[in-house]
């Protein structure tokens, strides 16, 4: 589905991507696991064309999207959708507004017309009420993204991103700055997701509990270079020292927890 | 810093080239140009009508106090006034006014919509920034221009005659009279071509500011420094260039 292939990534003189070559499969949630600054967020937006390559390919779907111009991403970012670190609704926008912008601007539908599919990703996120055509949340679809609790913004984030459909899911960091019970449920919210929607997913992370918890296959990043990959099992049974750090750390965490 | 100043321009040409291209070309934005139009030219107009007022105002009072000097009588400080009004203050006073009040506004709105990753976000709705973000703004100024000027370069016409009135001494409709042989209805329509055109180089160079927004709080307020600088030192060389131009027409 997904094919990397000598990916190199420059920043002036600085390479933060020295020729990563793996592939995810249809339907894989595969994490991208590191410390930060080690190029994890640059590999997302590289996929995407939000940054561009200096060497290597990328394929999605067996398309080479390395070299689109801008104009033709366009369609491919459609396919692909992308929760970004930061909640980043547009805030000018009502909750409802938001999610249903991507309808509205390519369907050319109003906002009532787009509003069950706008309750429908309510509900998938577990912001709905239950049925979402019976009881609709209207005070929560009507407010601006700076009136609800950073924790529901991401959580609209991933309905806006859900309700145009796409067949691959991007994850930068979705617990970042999240309580432990929030974090739990979001990446609960990942996996039953990525199930139900029957998409692929890439999702970019430190955090070695959610990983283990929801990943179908882990890649470790080190300064730039892939240094392990395997299923959960395989990473569990690792030496690599940064695997055995994270896992010790993870471990660390749960027993204070 | 020469290669920074030809990414720049070439990263300005570009983004430009592809806004026009947005602009004249379906879907049109046509909700967006009109909330945009409200936003630069409704309430914009309050201002720029108070400080051409006090530039025309203290145009004719000054003009009237060196003629004095100079030619020992005021009498051609009416078509002095409206010749300066029409060809200059109006559109320019206009332009810079709106630079500051509008320009840096977009600077700013865009620019923290990068920051926050938002521009990312419509990007990754297959939404193209350029076409949503920069067209709507670059009609939307355009017209926004054209109609300022018509109204300030009106109304600044009118505070000279009233301060020529109460001032000077003269009747409206000799200030009118007086007036006529130094300017035209081309001067008015040369104004409204000059608003337009300020106004599409403001959402251009703003629009291009955020985009370009570093990261942080310092990030956006740099974005918006650089907008207002780069649309005012632009308004002022085009303002030269159309001038020049206009010229062989008068």
């Amino acid at each position: 589905m997904i094919d990397f292939e000598s990916l190199v990534k420059r920043f002036g003189d600085r390479t933060v991507l020295k020729g990563l070559s793996f592939t995810v499969q249809e339907g894989e949630i595969v994490f991208i696991l590191g410390t930060s600054g080690t190029g994890k967020s640059v590999l997302l937006k590289t996929l995407v064309g939000l940054l561009r390559a200096d060497g290597g390919r990328v394929r999605i779907a067996g398309e080479d999207v390395t070299d689109l111009s801008e104009e033709n991403y366009l369609p491919i970012r459609r396919r692909c959708g992308m929760v970004f670190q930061h909640p980043a609704l547009f805030d000018s926008l009502t909750i409802a507004e938001n999610i249903a912008y991507g309808l509205m601007k390519h369907e050319r539908l109003s906002l009532e017309e787009a509003m069950p599919r706008v309750r429908e990703c309510l509900a998938l996120v577990g912001l709905g009420g239950g049925d979402p055509s019976l009881q609709p949340d209207i005070q929560l679809e009507t407010k601006l993204p700076t009136q609800i609790s950073y924790g529901m913004q991401k959580r609209v984030s991933l309905a806006r991103t859900v309700a145009v459909g796409p067949k691959i899911l991007l994850f930068d960091e979705p617990t970042t700055g999240l309580d432990p019970v929030t974090t739990r449920q979001i990446n609960h919210l990942i996996r039953d997701l990525s199930r139900k929607t029957k998409t692929t997913s890439m999702v970019v992370s430190h955090d070695m509990d959610c990983a283990l918890e929801i990943a179908d296959r882990i890649v470790v990043l080190d300064k730039g270079m892939i240094v392990e990959q395997g299923t959960v099992k395989e990473i569990l049974d690792s030496k690599q020292p940064l695997v055995i750090d994270f896992l010790a750390e993870a471990k660390a965490r749960t027993v204070e927890q | 810093m020469i290669r920074n100043a030809v990414h720049h321009v070439f990263g300005f040409s570009y983004l430009s080239a592809r806004a026009f291209a947005s602009a004249f070309s379906p879907p049109y934005r046509w909700r967006d140009v009109f909330r945009q139009i409200d936003f630069v030219a409704a309430e914009s107009l309050p201002i720029v009508l108070l400080c051409v007022c006090a530039a025309a105002m203290v145009t004719i009072i000054e003009a009237s106090f060196h003629m004095k000097i100079v030619i020992q009588n005021d009498s051609m400080v009416p078509g002095f006034a409206a010749m300066l009004i029409l060809r200059e203050l109006g559109a320019v006073v206009m332009a810079l006014l709106v630079t500051s009040r509008a320009g840096a506004g977009m600077a700013a709105e865009i620019g923290s919509m990068k920051v926050t990753e938002q521009v990312e976000a419509l990007q990754m709705l297959g939404l193209d920034p350029v076409r949503f973000l920069v067209a709507p703004r670059l009609v939307a100024c355009a017209i926004a221009g054209a109609l300022l000027s018509l109204v300030a370069n009106i109304v600044c016409l009118m505070a000279a005659m009233s301060v020529s009135v109460v001032k000077l001494g003269y009747t409206a409709e000799l200030f009118l009279e007086m007036s006529r042989p130094f300017v035209s209805g081309q001067d008015l329509l040369f104004a409204v071509i000059k608003g337009a055109v300020f106004g599409a180089v403001i959402p251009l160079f703003s629009c291009y500011s955020g985009l370009n927004c570093r990261p942080g709080a310092e990030g956006v307020g740099l974005a918006t420094t650089n907008a207002v600088v780069a649309s005012s030192v632009a308004i002022i060389v085009l303002d030269f260039i159309m001038s020049y131009l206009m010229s062989f027409y008068y």
